[in-house]
C-alpha cells in the first residue's frame, strides 16, 4: 500500500510491528524482506514520487574543511531516494576491506566478507546485475577488477508496483521522522512532519533508521540531543568516521595494446592494489579507472614523452600508426582512512523547516590518502613496465605536490560512515546486526554502518548488508 | 607552412616531434634523485630500474 499523506495512512488503521525511515536502497530492500516473512512494515518517505526543489530543500548544509559538492545535490530525497540518481556501478566491497589494516587505526570490520557473501544471489536480482567475478592479478602489485555497469535499479520504479500491492507494507509519502523519542533502552515514539505541517507521532515495535549516509547521523544526533542520550546512549562515536571515495584524474597511461586488458563496453577498465602491495606501502585501497583518450591527447602525449624518451615515444608513435587507440585517462577513487575528525555535526545556527539543524560536514583528505594516491599510480605505471604495456604519466599537480583541482570528480557522492558497524562502543554505533549499543529496538541501515569505505561504490554492500539485516529481523521478530 | 602540413602524414608529423627533443641539447637527463627505487647506488647500472622522470614513471633504459 502507498499512501500520500500520514493522514490517510492513519484512516486505514494499519498496525506496523516494524518503522522504517526511509525508502531507498536500504529501507526497500528491509521492507520488502520483512514483508515477505509476515512482517507488517511501515514505510516513512519524507518526499513524494518526484523531485521537488521543497524536499531537496531539506538536504541543505554546509561542509567545513575540503571543497565539497553541495549536501543538497549529493542525495535526493523522494521515493526510491539516491537510487534514483546513482550510476549503477556495482561491485561487493573486498574481502581485504572487512579486514583490519595493521598500519591504519580504526580498520576492520566486527562481520567479514563471508557473512553478506550468501546475500548476493539475491542482491544479484534486486540490481539486476550480471555473475560476479574474481578478480585477475596482472602483476604482483596490481589486479583486474570487475566493475558491473548495471542499467542503475531506480527503487522506487523497479518495486513501486509491488510495495503498492503488498499487504503488511505501507509506504507513506510526503512523511518524515523529525525526532525519535527513547529512554536509554528503547525508542518509544518517532514525531512526525507530513505535507508541510506536524502530523503527531508513531509508534512500533522497532525502527530501522535508513535515511541515508548524511542523515542517518543528522536525526540520530538530534533525537539524542532532544532524549538527553536517551536514543544513542553510547554516542562518542555518533556522526564520527564519516568517508567518501575521493576521485581525480591521476594521470594518463600509453598502451601498446588497448586490448591487453579486459575493457566494458565503454572501454573502460578497473584496476586495485593487491594486499600485498597495499601492507608493502602501507597505504589504502585504491581502484584505477582506465579511460579511452581522444586521438589529439594520444599525440600531445606522445610529444610529451618524447621530449624525455624518445625510442619508447617511437614505438608508441608506430603502434599509435597501427590503432588509433591507444592511450587513456587514469582516474583515481580510493579508500579513506577513518578518522574521527571526519565528522557530521548538527549547525549551531541553520535548522530547516521543521526545525531540525542541518548538517554541518567537516571532511579532510588526509596524507595517508594522497600518498595512496601517488603510490597507486606508481604501482600501476611499474606494472605496465613489467608487462611491457606501456608506460603512465603521472598528472602535474600530484608530482609538483599541489592542491587537490576543484574542477575534477572531486568525489563519488558515497556517504559512508557516522554510525559506524563495531564491538567498541567508544568507536562504533551499531553492532555487528546493525543495532544501535544499547537499544533493543532501533536499528541503522544503509552505507552509514560502513567500518571502511574500500574502493568500489557502495549500493551492492549496501543492498547485501540489508538483506542480511531483513534476513536477521525477520528471525528476531515475532508475529 | 601550412602546406607542409597538409602534405605530411600523421607519422610524419609525430615522428618529427619525436626527433627535435631527441637532440641532445634539449634532451632533460634524470638524475639520481629522480628514483624511487631502493637501491640508488646500484640506479646507474639497471637498465630495468623503475625512474621518474616528467611525470612519466620509466624503464632508466628508455631514457635514450
Amino acid at each position: 500500500m502507498i499512501f500520500d499523506s500520514y493522514e490517510a495512512y492513519r484512516a486505514a488503521s494499519f498496525t506496523p510491528k516494524v518503522c522504517i525511515l526511509g525508502s531507498g536502497p536500504a529501507g526497500t530492500t528491509i521492507a520488502r524482506k520483512l514483508g515477505a516473512a509476515g512482517i507488517p512494515v511501515v514505510v516513512l518517505e519524507a518526499g513524494s514520487r518526484e523531485f521537488s526543489d521543497e524536499s531537496q530543500d531539506f538536504y541543505r548544509g554546509t561542509t567545513v574543511g575540503d571543497f565539497y559538492f553541495d549536501l543538497d545535490i549529493t542525495r535526493l530525497r523522494f521515493m526510491g531516494g539516491s537510487s534514483n540518481h546513482w550510476a549503477g556501478w556495482c561491485r561487493v566491497l573486498d574481502k581485504e576491506d572487512f579486514e583490519p589494516k595493521a598500519w591504519v587505526p580504526d580498520t576492520g570490520w566486527p562481520i567479514r566478507r563471508t557473512d553478506i557473501e550468501p546475500y548476493l544471489p539475491e542482491v544479484r536480482d534486486i540490481l539486476d546485475l550480471p555473475a560476479f567475478r574474481p578478480d585477475m592479478p596482472i602483476s604482483d602489485h596490481i589486479r583486474w577488477v570487475q566493475l558491473i555497469k548495471s542499467p542503475a535499479v531506480r527503487f522506487a520504479e523497479k518495486f513501486g508496483d509491488e510495495l503498492d500491492k503488498a499487504r503488511n507494507i505501507a509506504v507513506v509519502l510526503n512523511t518524515c521522522v523529525t525526532e525519535l523519542a527513547g529512554d536509554g533502552k528503547r525508542v518509544t515514539g518517532a514525531r512526525l512532519w507530513s505535507n508541510g505541517q506536524d502530523a503527531g507521532s508513531i509508534s512500533a515495535d522497532y525502527f530501522i533508521v535508513c535515511t541515508g549516509g548524511l542523515e542517518n547521523s543528522r536525526l540520530l544526533l538530534w533525537s539524542n540531543q532532544r532524549s538527553n542520550g536517551g536514543v544513542v546512549p553510547n554516542a562518542t562515536a555518533l556522526g564520527r568516521y564519516w568517508m567518501e571515495h575521493p576521485t581525480f584524474e591521476g594521470g594518463n597511461a600509453i598502451l601498446a595494446d588497448y586490448n591487453a586488458f579486459e575493457v566494458d563496453a565503454v572501454n573502460e577498465a578497473f584496476f586495485s592494489p593487491t594486499l600485498a602491495a597495499m601492507e608493502r606501502l602501507q597505504i589504502m585501497n585504491f581502484g584505477i579507472r582506465l579511460i579511452e583518450t581522444p586521438y589529439p591527447g594520444v599525440k600531445s602525449l606522445i610529444a610529451d614523452l618524447a621530449c624525455t624518451a624518445p625510442d619508447i615515444a617511437e614505438w608508441m608513435s608506430s603502434k599509435l600508426s597501427q590503432r588509433l587507440r591507444c592511450a587513456a585517462q587514469l582516474y583515481v577513487a580510493w579508500e579513506q582512512a577513518p578518522l574521527a575528525s571526519n565528522q557530521i555535526e548538527l549547525s549551531k545556527t541553520d535548522v530547516d523547516h521543521t526545525g531540525v539543524p542541518r548538517i554541518e560536514l567537516h571532511w579532510k583528505k588526509s596524507e595517508l590518502e594522497r600518498r595512496t594516491l601517488l603510490e597507486g599510480l606508481r604501482l600501476f605505471g611499474t606494472t605496465l613496465i613489467e608487462k611491457n604495456l606501456g608506460r603512465v604519466r603521472i598528472a602535474d599537480w600530484i608530482s609538483n605536490g599541489q592542491d587537490y583541482p576543484t574542477n575534477d570528480e572531486t568525489a563519488g557522492h558515497h556517504h559512508m560512515g557516522g554510525t559506524r558497524m563495531g564491538t567498541d562502543i567508544g568507536k562504533s554505533v551499531v553492532d555487528a546486526n546493525c543495532k544501535v549499543h544499547g537499544m533493543d529496538n532501533l536499528y541503522v541501515g544503509g552505507s552509514s554502518v560502513f567500518c571502511t569505505s574500500g574502493q568500489c561504490n557502495p549500493t551492492t554492500t549496501i543492498t547485501a548488508l540489508s538483506c542480511r539485516l531483513g534476513d536477521h529481523l525477520s528471525k528476531v521478530i515475532t508475529v | 607552412m601550412s602546406f607542409f602540413i597538409k602534405k605530411m602524414s600523421r607519422r610524419a608529423i609525430v615522428q618529427a616531434l619525436i626527433a627535435l627533443p631527441a637532440l641532445s641539447l634539449f634532451r632533460k637527463l634524470p638524475d639520481a634523485d629522480a628514483s624511487y627505487a631502493s637501491h640508488p647506488d646500484q640506479s646507474r647500472a639497471d637498465p630495468n630500474e623503475i625512474v621518474e622522470v616528467n611525470g612519466w614513471i620509466l624503464k632508466r633504459s628508455d631514457l635514450a
